[in-house]
């Protein structure tokens, strides 16, 4: 019954919960009787600001989020009090405008990483000794405001309009109030992600309503309810190995919703409860874990070109979990129970490096994992920099050119491998890469380099050669299998590069322009002597957006180039690809795979059919649909 | 009729207006203020919708200063809001809601305590309410919120009661018990001003003021009700009671639905 909270980071997840259960059960009675239940979701959605400054200036990400939220609260305050508006419309007014101010500095000031609008966002099975720091201090706070300030809240709320007269310096008590449900929401935020801020603080809250009519007991039964939820979702959870959060949202609904329909129906209280026990019941069936101690080598690998490549080297001998699966967008990632674990008990986890997984690390010690962590494009021989941020600083033209030698440069360097033997072209390669270490590598130093390198089947080899001596420490006996299986799939990696570069070598040097949705494509046009012209996303956060000033530019470039193409990614949005085809003629239907592979089943669910996919794709939107690329993929 | 009482003229008197002239964001809303109240004295409030009976009170409360004259307060003024504007769905008790009058006089770290409880148990009696004290405040009638309201304001101290329309919503038997309750705080030294829509009730009381932009009279009512003074209270909008001109004369948007006067014809 309790073995699921044996594992060490369960254990942790509960003392986070039962600690955010104080500060969420208290404050969240007053989120219920004081109609705040909007602002309470909207601050944390308006600290979105803060993130993109702390991200752009360099300062903790929780700083920028406290501070936005300050700031957010004494204007929804200063505003209520001029215009004499509700609450909620205020709240709308100020989230409107901090959203705007983040949009506008993620697009046009710093060009922010893709992973700003997450930083916040914690899981309960990753918690460090911060978010416990936070959640006690979060506690304290609560517990002394309410102990202070809870008779003249409950007063202002009671009687708006006679509060005034009743009590002077209502007003600061009511900006108190705001504050204080500031600071909770950040500090649960910040520990175990945005569902849980309503499932911890407004949901309970709301069912303790229903059935009490005092005071003291609102607040110490939201208190009780939401450390019960929070417990038996987390222990749900890991019997099922779904994420804790949306869980123990689900838990805090169910109840909501048995409570309400009791108070409706008005059956026994004996039928009440037997209800609400099937419904947990069956919520919980279907559980039972099956512990399989095979004594294979425990191997996690991120992302799902990092899991392809695990798996085609490590075959039968390993135990291979991939964190990420296909069609998860990674910056909404929050881990299972089981995904935790894996990282916990795995001797290794293969990690693909820059903003993609960089949660990895995080991850790893929040486990109490001591798996050795290895990080494939730390020792690339491919490297480029920077994705839309570096090119602005180039000269425009310097620019173009560099990419028109390099096609040229790669164009021939491909037409005599693809006539090589095997032998010789191991040769050919490495010395092909250290090239481009010495063109690129250095001319930014210091710069985070672009984390899409497997784009480029020369940083394939690098990494499965590099995951095959990780394997073959790990494991000696396997060593020779692992090499055997590392060697084969290397063979057609670099078939398949051949091929494309034959494919591509077919297009007119003069038509092989690109427009792309945003920087994924760069090693891919980079090895295969194409140039990209634009590319529709300026900054590689969502958050952003192009200005109209920027679209325009694109659009004329377009034309001038005589692009065909524009190319969406298959995990974000098409519209503005559309947008541009409709303005341009550019053709918007061909899709690449960007950050991740496809599902199974789908023509992209290894790295070998997501790279066919792509070069045949590029190559028809070059050609106008003319034709594509065919190959044998195994 | 108790305007005579000698013991309602004492000293300072409670509220002093001196050419005063109330406003929103320097737009006067109501002027011409000229008149002394004396404590313990029951004054009615009359005039139309918007005539400045609420900026009025909220003067006396100190939510507003005057935008010329002066307006003095010598005493602590506390508000009687209509039942409808307090949360029938709180988890407060009838004690709960009359303990909240403590909150004014108390530091901003305190919690009111068994002293403020006792008071407002007090308070409670003094309305006839100290054995509903455990009951949830929406689980009263709407005479008795009344009462568990005049209730807070006793808590705070205040000396000066201002009643926002008190009788509206109320039916007979809670009408009399409001009109006998506001009686005994007057008795008690309290001064109660009440606004209020119904001239017939105004003239029980000692005093009366009429406002509709500016202070139109004041007075004690058999003096004061004049029917030039209604008229320009009320403009054109009055309905007279058939066969007693002189003394029923309502305001024909108030009662035209549950009254008599529903059944007056309009003056010319």
């Amino acid at each position: 019954m309790l073995e699921p909270f044996s594992s060490p980071y369960v254990q942790e997840g509960l003392v986070e919960i039962l600690l955010l259960s104080v500060a969420a059960g208290l404050i969240g009675s007053w989120l219920v009787l004081r109609g705040l239940a909007f602002y309470s979701h909207a601050v944390g959605t308006a600290s979105f600001p803060g993130l993109v400054l702390a991200d752009g200036i360099g300062f903790p990400a929780a700083l920028g989020a406290f501070g936005m939220a300050g700031v957010f609260t004494v204007i929804s305050s200063l505003l209520g009090r001029a215009r004499r508006s509700t609450v909620d419309s205020v709240t709308a007014l100020t989230l409107v405008a901090c959203m705007a101010a983040g949009v506008i500095m993620a697009s046009d000031v710093f060009s922010s990483g893709a992973n700003v609008d997450t930083l916040l966002f914690g899981s309960l099975l990753a918690i460090d000794s911060g978010d416990v720091m936070l959640a006690a201090a979060s506690a304290v706070v609560s517990i002394l405001a309410v102990l202070l300030l809870a008779h003249r809240w409950l007063a202002k709320g009671f009687d708006e309009g006679a509060a005034g007269s009743l009590a002077s310096g209502s007003r600061i008590f009511d900006f108190a109030l705001m504050a204080v449900v500031a600071f909770t929401v950040i500090a649960t935020l910040s520990a175990v992600g945005a569902l849980l801020v309503a499932a911890m603080m407004v949901i309970p809250a709301a069912t303790v309503r229903m059935v009490t009519s005092r005071l003291s007991t609102l607040q110490v039964g939201s208190v009780l309810l939401v450390a019960a939820e929070g417990t038996l979702g987390l222990w749900l959870s890991v019997k099922t190995d779904a994420p804790p959060g949306a869980t123990i949202a689900v838990v805090s609904g169910l109840v909501f919703a048995i409570v309400a329909f009791a108070r409706a129906v008005r059956p026994s209280r004996l039928v009440a409860s037997a209800l609400a026990l099937v419904a947990l019941g069956g919520f919980a069936a279907g559980c039972g874990s099956g512990d399989d101690d095979s004594g294979k080598v425990k191997v996690a690998a991120t992302t799902t070109q990092v899991a392809d490549f695990v798996a085609q080297v490590g075959g039968d001998e390993i135990d291979l979990t991939g964190i990420l699966k296909p069609n998860t967008d990674p910056h909404e990632y929050e881990p299972r129970p089981s995904d935790v674990e894996a990282v916990a008990d795995a001797q290794i986890v293969f990690q693909s490096g820059g903003h993609l997984d960089e949660w990895a690390d995080q991850l790893v010690d929040d486990s109490g994992s001591d798996a050795t962590v290895v990080n494939l494009s730390a020792d690339l021989p491919v490297e480029l920099h920077g994705g839309e941020h570096d090119h602005e600083h180039e000269g425009e033209e310097d620019h173009a050119d560099d990419h028109a030698d390099e096609g040229a440069h790669a164009e021939d360097e491909h037409a005599s491998e693809g006539a090589e033997t095997e032998e010789g072209h191991a040769e050919e390669s490495e010395e092909h890469a250290d090239e481009h270490t010495e063109e690129e590598g250095h001319a930014h130093e210091g710069e985070e380099i672009d984390p899409h390198w497997w784009h480029d089947p020369v940083n394939v080899v690098a990494a499965t050669e590099e995951v095959e001596h990780a394997l073959a420490v790990a494991s000696p006996e396997n060593a020779d299998y692992f090499q055997q299986n590392a060697d084969a799939y290397v063979a057609q990696v670099k078939q398949l590069q051949r091929q494309i570069a034959q494919c591509v070598k077919a297009v007119p040097a003069g038509e092989r322009k690109i427009v792309t949705d945003h920087d994924a494509f760069g090693y891919f046009t980079n090895r295969f002597g194409i140039e990209t012209v634009g590319t529709v996303i300026p900054a590689l956060t969502t958050q952003a957006q192009p200005s109209a000033g920027d679209l325009a530019d694109l659009e004329e470039t377009i034309r001038e180039e005589n692009v065909e193409a524009v190319f969406p990614e298959s995990s974000v949005s098409p519209k503005l690809a559309e947008a541009l085809s409709r303005d341009t003629g550019a053709a918007a239907d061909y899709t690449l795979y960007g950050d991740t592979l496809g599902p199974d089943g789908s023509d992209g669910a290894t790295w070998l059919e997501m790279m066919a996919s792509n070069a045949n794709n590029i190559v028809l939107g070059m050609t106008g649909g003319e034709r594509g690329c065919e190959f044998e993929v195994s | 009729m108790r305007s005579a009482d000698p013991k309602i003229d004492r000293g300072e008197p409670a509220v002093n207006a001196a050419h005063t002239t109330l406003g929103y964001g320097g737009r006067p809303a109501l002027d011409g203020l000229e008149f002394q109240l004396p404590r313990g004295c029951r004054v009615g409030v009359l005039g139309p919708n918007g005539g400045g009976k609420t900026t009025l009170f909220r003067a006396l409360l100190g939510e507003i200063t005057p935008l010329a004259g002066r307006l003095d307060v010598a005493v602590r003024a506390a508000t009687v809001a209509q039942t409808d504007r307090s949360r029938l769905d709180y988890p407060v008790s009838a004690l709960d809601v009359a303990t909240m009058g403590s909150l004014a006089r108390l530091p901003w770290w305190k919690r009111p305590g068994r002293k403020e409880r006792a008071r407002a148990r007090a308070s409670l009696a003094e309305v006839g309410m100290e054995q509903h004290a455990r009951t949830g405040f929406g689980d009263l009638s709407g005479g008795q919120r009344q009462r568990v309201l005049i209730a807070r304001a006793l808590t705070t101290e205040a000396e000066l009661l201002l009643l926002d329309e008190p009788f509206t919503g109320l039916d007979t038997s809670n009408e009399q018990r409001l009109e006998r309750l506001i009686d005994e705080l007057g008795a008690a030294g309290r001064t109660v001003m009440i606004a209020t829509h119904e001239v017939e009730q105004a003239r029980r009381w000692d005093l009366v003021l009429c406002l509709n932009h500016t202070q139109v009279a004041y007075g004690e009512p058999r003096e004061a009700l004049t029917r030039p003074v209604l008229e320009a209270t009320y403009g054109e909008h009055i309905v007279e009671i058939p066969g007693e001109p002189e003394l029923g004369v309502l305001p024909a948007h108030h009662h035209d639905e549950e009254s008599p006067a529903s059944e007056a014809r309009s003056l010319p």
